[in-house]
């Protein structure tokens, strides 16, 4: 009867659940193919179609290879149906690529419906056609595209903003300049929906195509708050990298550490009040100087970069690179940007109000920060995983000024619901945050997380006592007393749960009170004390063997552990075999170093100690300790050679010295391991720790230029299709002719060399020119500019001729019609140099090469290159040699001898 | 930019893929991905953000379900996870609620959403407003229509006028036969009570939900009367930032039905309403556990749905627990509940009992914390109080109202 009953109950929930499921497409996803698909994908009605299409994607939803259905499904796409047109979209989406022939039947309808009526039919046709992804109909995709991005509707616009990317993705050299030049209109848009659209193109296609942005920058500013949450995100990152590349960075942000002057206070040449209230300013928020300024170089170079280049900037002298700094408080450009992201602080959506946070942190006057710090707290109460991505991100800001979030420190606390690593990540904030004031409170907290039923985080927690400890030693000894009540034989008898999660908490609360103790023993000789009694309780073997050590390298402070430690010793001599091997290592040296500092009266028993462990430790079953035993041995023999001195030795033998500085030496500071890798907030990579594809710094501060911007308005495509020209053409203020040369001929590079010596001086940084037959490397830039302001072109271009007669092979008469106008020519403006060889695959050998400022004299239709060569091992080079691969002449080699 | 949405059940099946650019992800990185999830043990639970050895991975879990996104290049990651996130609250707007079945069972409508809400790894239309006209939500009637004839569309054939004004969440031509509109304050308390009793902190997150069913394109005021005690606030992209910074007013066109027109915070209050005592003493294997609650503060309305929740230590191995007031339910994972419902106003609720600590362990070392949760209708905690709420450009008047509740949101005792 039960068994009846039952089976009625099954088929009542199987009957409530069909009854639920009736009218949706459940039966589709879960029986797919019980009927076959093909005679419905001919059917006449639409109703069939969609229902042979639903099975189709419900077999795409899990995974099944169902392409061969393609031919009868994209002849669907004729339907006038909307549901079945969606359908036979997401299909053909789905598989296009891989059946492009049939595919191609497709393209008639799309063409017809781009010129639908309806704007919906219209903006899906482009969608699909688009993300059908062959070279083949790409033309036909761009027309279509550039007549969509003209399309009265909104949604067709976006449609078609979005359109652009799939075309760029088909990498099609000749459709480079029309797209960029689509992104200009969208750009300009009326509708901020658009400009968001055209701003993720522009992110995508070209981001380091600013001047298109420079065209707009006012505009876009001003819409920035109508344009979409999404688009939001995107522009903001784009209009930051504008200003930085046009105006430079704020001298009053965060990034003003770069500021070479900032830090040594004796070369401060500009004594203005100005640099003085930046000084100030600067001390209130910041601890470690040295760090902001990594994070800084970083944001600028990208820490992979940078790690590489760390004595270069050193070189780079303070007047370039203060050029590159303005004014946050008087630069209306940078006012603007500051201005227009502000109210976006208040954003609903958590990536907009950190991509805002990003650009004040960046670019804000350091008093001005403080702005972000409560919309980046509010975040905290968004989605566990946002929450993460944020503190990530916090942690950064509050390592590198502390007083940002000083006085939030019980937004911090933990919650007992927080993951683990949001409890971790907390941790570490709250300990970089921890100042004098607000010290108290978080050790009260501490109190409370350790007795945490996790142990993990309870472990951690230790650790950020030890840290906090360190960072403000007033109060070292209060933690010492929290850590030794954990490591306090009742404590570590009585614990619960698997012993693993204890020893972690025991050996970190040692290894905390390890670090404390380092820094100032005398006065935690109580301490030490205290952890010595304390060793017949514990019996993790790590933690044994810490407080070994512990006894061993302090065995002569104070009063009482002098008289404490050999006692232990010979405790601890006795159980010798049954230790564990760590602890053995431990009970050796210190065995040793009690030798080693034992006065006359004690020497006698220290002598018998190590002597009865060394004789154990020499019938040891690990090898590793025997090894030991004999070195140490042989290291003290004059302690145990049969006739040797009753009394201690003379402390001048050469052994002994090696002994005493061995153990007897006290630690040095184990040097700091911050991690150095900082990216931009908001950042993929700030997040997973390495650059990911597509990363990319800040640009180079003031890079872009007036004549870029100039240039950039006349052929935006140029600019994009060669990023050098971007520099080679800084020289051009009005006319771009040779940069035109250099993209048409890029190829041609290789034909020409230009090699140089440089002789490794400090100025190199600063040489424009450096040529192997000019005895004054360095003046050519001072030659060039004298003679300009004189406005003999004539005599330059001779003098040029000359240079480049040394430095090309095939010197040709020079063109007499060659244009050339000439601006500014300072230091400021500078060739972007490319890196050849690097010193670590080169054997030491750099090699960089830049397009060289001047036009070719041979022929417009070539490119001069400048090549540099820098030795930067310690030994001479010779023989280098530099070949032409491409060329057919095989004369075309030079050899360049190095005498460094 | 994005490459591919899966969505996961909480058994690890994949149960769609839409792939959104021409590269193409495969699916066997979802198995990856919950090899990751399954190897972690409890507290460790996945990051958001992953970096598999292909791609790198955005998750979010909903309900049981798993949205992952993946990407190849450098995208700001809250832009994934923030869409993951809309994508999770429109579903489950649609289809009443997320869970495994209910995804396969309108596995269509799930899909034609993805490809209205992503083109090409971008976000296209994520406002439900205009998504509801473009794709008809599930219902009972559409249901039973395509029972009947077999040919009902989801898929509207007219582009939603929103799409083209300047006010893109509002449905234009909106016409209500009643023109009602009610502004309801929802707070949540955080709060975290040491082991000594004292109040570490103390904050109000709080929400102004408006519901509003008004016709044509209504412009909207709402004020404060105490603005200042604000900390911070959030807005729904239909406020006007100007009215705001200069005047803290709020100004603008609302979207038709119920949405969150702001969020705020009000940091460092002094008074919890409820008081929750935790007492443990151990000795010798057992271990007495006490916890009294009571009204501290008289909040003024009634204290309603009071629970407090805590989770036994690992090495507890069993507990006896009873209260004078309410039932007490310990659940498999350990997870002990004592509901109290209101609290009775002539004896003050207490759960009192022991629990057995396993063998060999003489001491309790860890403490648990008591989450406590409880609702009051009517009173908005932080004290922030409406001044008024103008409407213009209304063709009929409207009707208005105003509410107000308090839950407890993080609010944790610890013992």
């Amino acid at each position: 009867m039960f068994t009846q009953f039952s089976t009625t109950a099954e088929n009542f929930s199987k009957a409530s659940t069909m009854v639920f499921r009736i009218g949706t497409d459940a039966h589709l996803y879960d029986d797919p193919d019980d009927v076959s698909i093909s005679p419905l994908l001919d059917s006449k009605f639409d109703s069939e179609k969609c229902e042979a299409l639903k099975r189709l994607l419900a077999l795409i939803a899990q995974g099944l290879d169902v392409s061969n259905y393609f031919p009868q499904v994209v002849k669907n796409v004729a339907s006038q149906s909307l549901e079945v047109k969606k359908l036979v979209y997401l299909y053909l989406l789905h598989y296009a690529e891989r059946r492009p022939n049939e595919a191609l039947l497709s393209i008639n309808i799309f063409q017809r419906d781009l010129g639908d009526q309806n704007p919906l039919v219209r903006a899906w046709a482009l969608r699909t056609m688009a993300g059908i992804r062959l070279h083949v109909i790409s033309p036909l995709v761009l027309v279509a595209v550039r007549k969509c991005a003209r399309d009265p509707s909104v949604y067709v616009r976006k449609c078609a903003a979005n359109a652009l990317p799939k075309l760029h993705d088909l990498r099609l050299e000749e459709n480079a300049s029309a797209i960029i030049e689509i992104i200009g209109i969208l750009l300009n848009d009326n509708s901020p929906g658009v400009v968001g659209a055209a701003a993720a193109a522009f992110a995508s296609i070209c981001p380091t195509n600013l001047p298109l942005i420079g065209r707009n920058y006012k505009r876009l500013c001003e819409i920035l708050p109508d344009v979409e949450e999404w688009g939001q995100i995107i522009l903001i990152g784009i209009l930051l990298r504008y200003v930085s590349a046009r105006h430079g960075l704020a001298k009053e942000s965060i990034m003003s550490s770069l500021l070479p002057n900032i830090f040594s206070s004796e070369k401060s040449s500009e004594s203005d009040t100005d640099y003085f209230e930046i000084k100030k300013t600067y001390e209130i928020g910041i601890q470690d100087p040295e760090l902001v300024a990594t994070v800084s170089r970083s944001y600028l170079a990208g820490p992979d970069k940078q790690l590489l280049n760390l004595n270069d900037s050193d070189v780079i002298s303070p007047d370039y690179i203060s050029s590159r700094f303005t004014s946050s408080k008087s630069d209306e450009n940078v006012k603007l940007l500051l201005q227009c992201t502000s109210p976006l602080l208040w954003s609903r959506n958590s990536a907009v109000v950190l991509a805002a946070a990003g650009v004040h942190w960046i670019m804000a006057p350091m008093e001005e920060i403080s702005k972000i710090v409560k919309p980046l707290l509010f975040l905290l109460r968004s989605s566990d995983a946002s929450k993460y991505v944020v503190l990530c991100n916090i942690q950064v800001f509050a390592k590198v000024m502390p007083s940002l979030f000083a006085p939030n420190v019980e937004d911090f606390f933990i919650s007992s619901s927080d993951a683990y690593q949001v409890k971790a990540l907390k941790l570490e904030i709250l300990s970089s945050i921890a100042t004098d004031a607000s010290i108290s409170v978080i050790f009260q907290e501490f109190q409370d997380y350790v007795r945490d039923p996790d142990r993990r985080f309870a472990a951690d927690t230790v650790a950020a006592i030890g840290l906090c400890a360190k960072k403000n030693p007033q109060v070292a000894n209060t933690c010492v007393e929290g850590l030794l009540a954990l490591t306090s034989p009742k404590t570590v008898n009585s614990t619960s749960g698997s012993m693993d999660d204890e020893a972690m908490v025991l050996i970190q609360a040692i290894t905390s009170i390890k670090d404390i103790v380092k820094q100032d023993p005398v006065s935690h000789e109580n301490a030490i004390i205290i952890l010595i009694r304390n060793l017949d309780a514990i019996k993790v073997p790590v933690a044994r063997a810490m407080i070994v050590w512990i006894a061993g390298e302090y065995n002569s402070i104070g009063n009482i552990i002098p008289k404490m430690v050999p006692v232990i010793l010979r405790f601890l001599a006795r159980g010798f075999p049954s230790e564990s091997i760590e602890t053995k290592y431990q009970i050796l040296n210190a065995a040793v170093k009690v030798l080693l500092n034992s006065k006359e009266e004690d020497f006698h028993t220290a002598k018998s100690i190590l002597n009865y462990v060394l004789e154990l430790a020499k019938f040891d079953l690990n090898y590793d300790v025997r090894d030991r035993a004999r070195v140490l041995r042989k290291l003290l023999s004059c302690y145990f050679s049969s006739s040797g001195p009753a009394e201690k030795p003379d402390n001048n033998e050469i052994r002994l010295l090696l002994a005493e500085h061995v153990f007897g030496d006290k630690t040095k500071p184990s040097t700091k391991t911050v991690n150095n890798r900082f990216y931009l907030p908001g950042s993929l990579s700030q997040i997973v720790f390495h650059a990911a594809p597509g990363y990319e710094p800040l640009p180079e501060p003031c890079s872009l230029t007036e004549s870029d911007m100039v240039k950039g308005l006349e052929e935006p495509a140029q600019a994009e299709a060669d990023d050098s020209d971007i520099d080679s053409g800084s020289l051009n203020e009005e006319g771009s002719y040779y940069s035109e040369d250099s993209v048409t001929t890029s190829t041609g590079i290789d034909d020409e060399s230009a090699a140089s010596e440089s002789d490794n001086n400090d100025n190199n940084t600063d040489s424009l020119i450096n040529f192997s037959d000019v005895s004054k490397p360095q003046e050519g830039t001072n030659d060039l500019s004298e003679l300009m302001s004189k406005g003999a072109l004539e005599s330059w271009l001779d003098d040029n001729d000359n240079d480049n007669r040394g430095s090309s092979q095939n010197v040709a008469e020079r063109i007499p019609s060659a244009r050339i106008s000439i601006g500014d020519i300072s230091t400021r403006i500078k060739p972007k140099v490319y890196t050849l060889l690097d010193p670590t695959y080169g054997n030491g050998l750099k090699v960089m090469y830049k397009y060289s400022s001047e036009a070719s004299t041979i022929s417009p239709s070539l490119v001069s290159v400048d090549t540099f060569f820098e030795n930067c091992s310690s030994e001479p080079m010779s023989k280098l040699s530099m070949s032409n691969e491409d060329s057919e002449s095989s004369d075309q080699g030079r050899y360049i001898y190095l005498s460094i | 930019m994005l490459q591919c949405i899966f969505l996961l059940s909480d058994s690890g099946e994949v149960m769609l893929e839409k792939q959104l650019t021409g590269h193409r992800v495969d699916r066997s990185i979802c198995a990856w991905f919950w090899e990751q999830s399954i190897s972690q043990p409890d507290s460790l639970k996945v990051l958001p953000v992953i970096a598999s050895p292909t791609h790198y991975l955005f998750q979010i879990v909903r309900e049981g379900i798993t949205f992952l996104a993946c990407t190849q290049v450098e995208m700001p990651p809250l832009m994934g996870i923030e869409f993951l996130c809309r994508v999770a609250d429109v579903l489950s707007d649609y289809l009443g609620g997320l869970n495994e079945d209910v995804i396969k069972d309108n596995f269509v409508i799930v899909y034609e959403l993805l490809d209205e809400m992503i083109d090409n790894g971008f976000p296209l239309t994520t406002e439900p407003n205009i998504l509801r006209d473009m794709i008809a939500p599930p219902n009972i009637v559409s249901k039973m229509l395509s029972v009947v004839t077999g040919n009902t569309s989801n898929v509207s054939d007219t582009l939603p006028g929103a799409t083209s004004s300047c006010v893109p969440w509002r449905t234009t031509q909106l016409k209500h036969a009643n023109n009602d509109v009610y502004v309801n304050l929802v707070e949540e308390m955080d709060a975290i009570i040491n082991s000594d009793g004292v109040l570490v902190k103390c904050e109000i997150f709080g929400v102004v939900e408006v519901n509003s069913h008004l016709s044509g394109i209504p412009d909207l005021t709402l004020s404060f009367a105490n603005p200042s005690i604000l900390n911070d606030v959030q807005f729904h992209p239909c406020v006007r930032f100007r009215p705001w910074e200069s005047e803290q007013i709020l100004s603008f066109v609302p979207p038709d039905g119920l949405f969150k027109l702001m969020s705020y915070r009000v940091k460092k209050l002094k008074n919890t309403p409820v008081y929750v005592k935790p007492q443990i003493s151990s000795e010798s294997g057992t271990c007495r556990l006490s916890v009294m609650v009571g009204i501290r503060n008289d909040p003024g309305k009634v204290v309603d749905s009071l629970v407090v929740q805590f989770r036994l230590p690992h090495s507890v191995s069993s507990a006896n627990l009873t209260a004078n007031h309410g039932t007490v339910n310990i659940l498999a994972d350990k997870t002990c509940s004592w509901s109290i419902g209101r609290i009775p106003k002539d004896k003050a609720p207490q759960m009192s009992g022991t629990l057995v600590l396993e063998e060999g362990i003489e001491q309790l070392q860890v403490k648990p914390t008591f989450q406590v949760g409880f609702k009051i209708m009517g009173v908005a905690l932080s004290g922030l109080k409406l001044n008024k709420l103008d409407l213009k450009n209304l063709p009929a008047p409207a009707h208005k109202g105003f509410r107000a509740q308090t839950e407890a949101g993080q609010y944790e005792v610890r013992s």
